[in-house]
C-alpha cells in the first residue's frame, strides 16, 4: 500500500514537472548581458546598480509582465576594467544578446567600435556626452554630465545676489571628470552669467586646504564638481574645518558646494557628515528621503528580494532599475508591435521613445525621450541640497537652456 | 654523437656546437614539432568562441611580455615593477601613429607587421634609458627607480591630449592576404600572429641563452663583481638586459593595441605590472618555460575564481560582494603558496615530469 502511495506521488509530482517545464517552454526568452564595476573601483555605485537591474527583470519575470516569455540578463563584473569588459562584452555577443547594459565611461568608450559594428543598443552608466560622439548604438539614460554641470552653472547664475558669480570646478582626472569643462565654457562663452575662475582636477589629496585657500583667495563662492564622492567628501569636509562652507546658498566670503550626479546621495552623507550640510546635487532619479510614488515603488521592489536599506536607499539603486524599465519597455513595445526581440527592432524602438511615445519609469524626474537624433533619455534634471542630513528636493525639475545653444 | 639519434640514451658530445643544440634527439624535434602542429591545429578542428579566443590571446601576448620580464628579472636578477609601463610604451606607439596619420591609414592596416617591431624597438630604448639607474642602483632601489618610470608613465599618458589623456585611442582592422579582417576571425587571426611571434620569440630568447651575452646575464645576476673580475661588462649587460625586456614588452603592447583594437590607459597600470611579476614568480623566474606556465596559470586562475564567484552567487543573489574578497584572496594566497612552497614555480613541476620520463629510454 505505501509503495502504491508512493508511486502515486511521484506520478503527481512528474505529471507537475512536466506542465511546469512546458509551461515554460511556451515562452520566449530575451537575452540581455550587463557588465560592471561590481568589485573594485566605483563599486560603491556598480554594486547596488546591479542589484536594481537584477531585482528589476526579476520582478518583470516574476510578475509575469512579459507574460509567458521572460528576461534572462546576465550580470558579470568587469572590475571596471576595459580588458574584462571586453571579454564580457564578447561572452555576451557568443550566447546571443538582444541589448547590453555597460557602465564605465572608460570601457563603453573603449568598446564604442564594437558596439557599431554588431548594431547593437547600448544603456550605460556613465553619462558622459562623449559616449555619443561617433556613435549611434549608444542611449544615454540620462542627460549628460555636461548638461548636469552646465545646469548647476545656471543655477548659480539664476539664483546669485551681487556681482558675477565666481565659480571654480572641481573634477576627476579622467575623460569622465574633464567632459564636461569644455561645455561650461562654452556657455560661458554664449553668455551665461557666471566667471569661471579655475578648474582643479583633483589628486588623492586627504587634505585640500590649500586648494580651498587658493580658491578663497580669488574670492570663488561656488565650487562645482563633477567626481565622486569620497574626493568630495575630503573637500567639504576641509572647508567645513576651515569654517569655509556657506550656511545657505550664496553666502558672501563662503563657498557653496555643488555637483552632478556620481558625486552626491547616501554615500556621500555617510562620508561627509554633518560637513554634506548644504551640499546641492543634481541628478534625474527619485530619491526615498524625498517620497513619491516612485520611491515607494523601489522600496517595495529592495524588501521583496531582501536587500537592505543601503542598497534599497541608494539612486544607484534607482539608476539600476531605471535601465532595466527601458530595457523591458523596449522589449514590450517590439513584442506589441508584432515584431521578432532581436537588436535591430529593439534599436528601432529605443529610437522611437518620444514625444507621445516618451516612456515614463518610476525612478527617474521626467520622461525617457529618444531618437535618431537625441539619445539622451531624461532631459529633466532635479537639484537637491542636504537640509537637516538629508537631501531635500529644491524646487522643481528643469532643463539647460544653454546646453540647447552650445549643441 | 651516438649513431641513433632518435634516443638520448648512450649519447655523448664531442664538440661545443653538439652540446648546443637546441633539440638534443630526433624524438625531442619530432614532438616538439607535432605539439607545434597542435598548437597551429586545433582552432581549426574546434571552433572556440570569441570570448575564450579573446582569453587565449591576452594569455599569449601575457607571454611575450613575461618572458621580456623573465629576461631582466629572472635571467639578469634586475627587480622590474614597471613591466605594465613598458608594454604601454608599445601599445602608445601603435596609438600615437593612429593619432598622427589616422587610425585606418594604410600603414597602421597593411604594414602592422614593421609597427609591431617598430614598437618593440621604441620599448628596448626606453627600456635602456630607464635601465641606466641600474648601473648604480641594486635590488629594492632599482624596483623604486622602475617604478617611478611605472609613475612616470601613468602621469604622461593621463596628462597629454595627444594620447588622448588615457582614453581608447582608436586602431583600425588590419589587413591579411586574403583581405580585411573581420570581426568574426579577429581573434582566431591574431592567434595565429601572437603565437608565431611567440614561439620566434621563445627560439629567440633559447638561442639568446647559448651565447655569451646570454651567459652574461646569468653571470651578471649570481655575481656581477666576479663576471667583472671575468672580463665581462655588468653596466652593458644590466642596460641591455632593460632593452631587451623593453623589445619584448613593446612587442607584447602592440599586439594589445591590435587584439584590443584600442589603446586605454586602464591596461597599463601598476596593478597589471604586479600581475606580470606574479606570473613570472609562478611560472618560474630565471626559466624561459615559467614564462608561459605563469600567465596560463594566472589567466586561467582568474577566469575560474570568476566562474565560481558567480556560481556562488547564484545560490546567494544578494551577495555579489563574494567576487570581491575571493579575487584578490586567491591572487594573493597563490603567489605566497608559491613563494612558501615552489619558490621555483610551475617550472620545476615541467622539470620534474621531464625527468620521470627521462627514465626510458635509459639515458645514461
Amino acid at each position: 500500500m505505501k509503495s502504491k502511495n508512493f508511486l502515486t506521488a511521484l506520478l503527481i509530482l512528474v505529471v507537475m514537472f512536466a506542465f511546469t517545464a512546458s509551461v515554460n517552454a511556451g515562452g520566449k526568452v530575451y537575452k540581455l548581458g550587463m557588465s560592471l564595476a561590481i568589485t573594485g573601483p566605483t563599486s560603491d555605485a556598480g554594486n547596488p546598480y546591479a542589484k536594481g537591474t537584477e531585482d528589476y527583470f526579476k520582478f518583470v519575470n516574476d510578475t509575469k509582465m512579459l507574460g509567458e516569455d521572460t528576461i534572462d540578463c546576465t550580470i558579470r563584473d568587469d572590475q571596471y576594467k576595459t580588458d574584462v569588459t571586453k571579454r564580457n562584452f564578447e561572452e555576451y555577443l557568443d550566447n546571443g544578446i538582444v541589448m547590453y547594459l555597460n557602465y564605465s565611461t572608460g570601457s563603453t568608450l573603449g568598446l564604442k567600435r564594437d558596439f557599431e559594428e554588431e548594431e547593437i543598443a547600448v544603456l550605460p552608466a556613465s553619462y558622459h556626452a562623449g559616449n555619443l560622439d561617433g556613435s549611434n548604438y549608444i542611449f544615454l539614460p540620462i542627460a549628460s554630465y555636461s548638461d548636469q554641470l552646465v545646469n548647476l552653472a545656471e543655477y548659480v547664475a539664476k539664483h546669485h545676489k551681487g556681482a558675477k558669480a565666481k565659480v571654480a570646478l572641481f573634477v576627476h582626472p579622467s575623460a569622465f571628470g574633464r567632459g564636461p569643462v569644455s561645455d561650461v565654457e562654452k556657455a560661458v562663452a554664449a553668455g551665461l552669467n557666471i566667471e569661471l575662475i579655475e578648474v582643479v582636477e583633483h589628486g588623492k589629496d586627504l587634505d585640500n586646504t590649500a586648494m580651498l585657500k587658493r580658491l578663497m583667495s580669488k574670492n570663488v563662492q561656488y565650487v562645482i564638481s563633477q567626481t565622486i564622492q569620497s574626493p568630495v567628501a575630503t573637500m567639504i569636509k576641509d572647508s567645513q574645518r576651515l569654517g569655509l562652507t556657506a550656511s545657505s546658498f550664496g553666502e558672501a566670503g563662503k563657498l557653496t558646494f555643488m555637483g552632478a550626479h556620481y558625486t552626491g546621495g547616501n554615500d556621500l552623507i555617510a562620508l561627509a557628515g554633518d560637513a554634506a550640510e548644504n551640499y546641492f546635487w543634481i541628478t534625474a532619479f527619485n530619491i526615498t528621503s524625498v517620497p513619491g510614488e516612485g520611491t515607494t515603488k523601489q522600496l517595495a521592489l529592495a524588501k521583496k528580494y531582501g536587500r537592505d536599506q543601503k542598497a534599497a536607499d541608494s539612486h544607484n539603486y534607482a539608476a539600476g532599475i531605471m535601465v532595466a524599465q527601458v530595457t523591458t519597455e523596449a522589449i514590450k513595445r517590439t513584442k506589441a508591435a508584432g515584431l521578432e526581440i532581436n537588436k535591430a527592432n529593439l534599436y528601432n524602438t529605443l529610437n522611437k521613445m518620444n514625444g507621445a511615445n516618451a516612456y515614463n519609469p518610476y525612478t527617474t524626474t521626467g520622461p525617457v525621450n529618444y531618437s535618431k537624433t537625441d539619445r539622451m533619455g531624461v532631459d529633466l534634471l532635479q537639484i537637491y541640497s542636504v537640509q537637516g542630513g538629508v537631501f531635500k528636493a529644491v524646487g522643481k525639475p528643469l532643463e539647460s537652456e544653454y546646453m540647447k545653444k552650445i549643441k | 654523437m651516438s649513431a641513433n639519434l632518435w634516443l638520448a640514451t648512450g649519447n655523448f658530445f664531442t664538440t661545443y656546437k653538439q652540446e648546443q643544440r637546441t633539440f638534443l634527439t630526433s624524438l625531442d624535434r619530432s614532438v616538439f614539432t607535432f605539439f607545434l602542429v597542435l598548437l597551429f591545429g586545433w582552432p581549426l578542428v574546434f571552433e572556440l568562441s570569441n570570448k575564450y579566443m579573446l582569453v587565449v590571446d591576452n594569455v599569449l601576448i601575457a607571454i611575450v611580455a613575461v618572458m621580456g620580464l623573465n629576461l631582466v628579472t629572472g635571467f639578469a636578477g634586475l627587480i622590474s615593477i614597471g613591466h605594465a609601463a613598458f608594454v604601454g610604451i608599445g601599445a602608445y606607439t601603435i596609438a600615437s601613429f593612429c593619432q598622427t596619420i589616422g587610425e585606418s591609414h594604410i600603414i597602421i592596416t597593411h604594414f602592422w607587421p614593421v609597427l609591431i617591431v617598430f614598437s618593440g624597438i621604441v620599448g628596448a630604448v626606453f627600456g635602456a634609458i630607464v635601465g641606466l639607474p641600474a648601473l648604480r642602483l641594486k635590488h629594492l632601489y632599482l624596483a623604486i627607480a622602475t617604478l617611478s618610470f611605472q609613475m612616470i608613465f601613468e602621469w604622461t599618458i593621463q596628462f597629454m591630449t595627444f594620447f588622448n589623456q588615457g582614453q581608447t585611442i582608436y586602431v583600425g582592422r588590419v589587413f591579411w592576404f586574403t583581405g580585411k579582417v573581420g570581426r568574426s576571425d579577429h581573434y582566431l587571426f591574431w592567434y595565429f600572429i601572437i603565437l608565431t611571434i611567440v614561439i620566434l620569440l621563445g627560439f629567440g630568447i633559447r638561442n639568446l641563452l647559448k651565447t655569451r651575452y646570454g651567459r652574461c646575464l646569468v653571470a651578471v645576476r649570481d655575481n656581477d663583481r666576479a663576471a667583472d673580475a671575468m672580463g665581462m661588462n655588468p653596466g652593458l649587460t644590466k642596460v641591455y638586459a632593460f632593452a631587451l625586456a623593453g623589445f619584448f614588452a613593446g612587442v607584447a603592447g602592440a599586439l594589445h593595441a591590435y587584439v584590443y583594437r584600442g589603446v586605454g590607459f586602464e591596461s597599463f597600470t601598476l596593478h597589471e605590472s604586479i600581475g606580470y611579476l606574479a606570473m613570472a614568480i609562478v611560472g618560474g623566474l630565471g626559466t624561459l618555460n615559467g614564462s608561459f606556465w605563469g600567465p596560463v596559470a594566472i589567466k586561467f586562475l582568474d577566469l575560474q575564481v570568476e566562474t565560481l564567484a558567480e556560481i556562488a552567487g547564484q545560490y546567494m543573489p544578494s551577495s555579489m560582494n563574494l567576487a570581491t574578497a575571493l579575487k584578490p584572496f586567491t591572487f594573493g594566497l597563490v603567489i605566497v603558496l608559491f613563494l612558501m612552497f615552489e619558490p621555483r614555480g610551475i617550472a620545476n613541476w615541467w622539470r620534474i615530469i621531464k625527468s620521470y620520463t627521462k627514465l626510458w629510454p635509459f639515458r645514461y
